[in-house]
């Protein structure tokens, strides 16, 4: 864990970075990029499943940030400010590509009257195979079931689970309410839970 | 947090806390079931992060050097440093100002070609009028006018008929 003195040394030369981005400094931009490469890719990667288009999208979010970083106004961090420069991105690429969630804009069509408070997930998959399953087969079925949300309900649960974001973060990178992504994320977690169940309680 | 979602959500993940906290799990119909939900949350959110985690970027030098060509890329097409957006600004602006410009001209000289005080009610009239191009495709209509003497004359060629809302009346 950071002290808080390497945390703000960190912050005060990250906004160093920044602004020398801002004055056209490629150098400060490219270590911005180093910084932050591993956690847009794999985050990206966790939305497409498909390394070129993981890389592809990767190398846009960032050439986007570098367009528009004079419009940086340090008011969030610039890691919460490039996630959503990769959230528009990877989003965008997803609709375009018809990436189709099952249950795309559920959430915001639901009544309250349909849920029972605390209701019990069922499995809808099949019965697993009685040999232990690969570790690859595992992550093929998560993919699969994420492959099922909608791109924002992924890019919620993703941001939350894997990134450890907190409720407002993900909503400043999204573009929405805390309320909003509040409802998202109990979308994406019930259907995991419903595609899911029968992996996590076995490994 | 109104709504049972937005609930349910922060109480998953213990942010509910104090009154919050004590009213929704009043509310909540088996508590024991709630409970049991929640540990079935917890583990699949371990399961994600331990299956999901980090997924390595292979190549990280080449990431940049690629981005790096895309950025010197950039900056050979536009001198402008990336900050420097506000040139759009004036020349949207004289755009649209042009635009609107060529607009008023063009509607003026239209205007004035057919100010309607300086045409008879009957040429008017012949004017307001069109000859359908389904029921004749190579018609055409040409109007004379001589004021002083208040004649004015319509040529017509290639119609096969006059429609009725052509009479003038």
């Amino acid at each position: 864990m950071q002290t808080e003195a390497t945390l703000a040394q960190s912050d005060v030369s990250e906004l160093d970075l920044v602004k020398r981005s801002q004055a056209g400094d490629t150098e400060a931009f490219d270590e911005l990029v180093t910084r932050y490469r591993a956690r847009v890719f794999s985050m990206i990667y966790n939305m497409v499943h498909n390394e070129q288009d993981a890389w592809d999208l990767a190398q846009d979010s960032f050439l986007k940030a570098w367009r528009s970083i004079g419009r940086f106004r340090s008011q969030s961090s610039f890691y919460t400010w490039i996630y959503r420069i990769v959230m528009n991105v990877t989003i965008d690429w997803l609709r375009k590509k018809h990436v189709k969630g099952g249950d795309a804009e559920f959430d915001d069509t639901i009544q309250l009257t349909q849920i029972e408070p605390a209701s019990k997930t069922v499995p809808k998959t099949e019965a697993l195979p009685h040999q232990v399953m690969e570790q690859g087969e595992i992550r093929v079925r998560i993919e699969k079931a994420i492959g099922q949300l909608s791109p924002e309900q992924r890019a919620v649960i993703l941001m939350k689970e894997i990134d450890d974001m907190q409720y407002h973060e993900i909503a400043e990178a999204l573009g929405c309410s805390i309320g909003t992504v509040m409802s998202r994320l109990f979308y994406a977690r019930k259907k995991l839970q419903n595609l899911l169940r029968d992996v996590y309680e076995k490994v | 947090m109104k709504r049972f979602e937005e609930k349910w959500t922060a109480w998953l993940d213990d942010q509910l806390s104090g009154r919050e906290l004590f009213d929704f799990e009043a509310s909540l119909p088996d508590k024991a079931v709630a409970q049991a939900e929640k540990a079935d949350a917890k583990k699949l959110g371990e399961l994600l992060k331990r299956e999901l985690g980090a997924h390595a970027l292979t190549n990280e030098e080449f990431f940049n050097h690629q981005l790096r060509e895309k950025i010197v890329q950039e900056n050979r097409g536009s001198s402008e440093i990336p900050t420097s957006t506000w040139w759009t600004i004036p020349r949207l602006l004289w755009a649209g100002t042009a635009s609107l410009a060529v607009f008023l001209i063009f509607t003026f000289a239209v205007m004035q070609e057919k100010n309607p005080a300086e045409e008879s009610q009957y040429l008017t009239q012949i004017l307001n009028a069109r000859v359908d191009p389904v029921v004749s495709p190579n018609a055409s209509v040409s109007i004379f006018e001589v004021k002083q003497d208040r004649v004015t004359v319509l040529w017509t060629e290639g119609l096969q008929s006059l429609p009725a809302d052509y009479a003038a009346k």
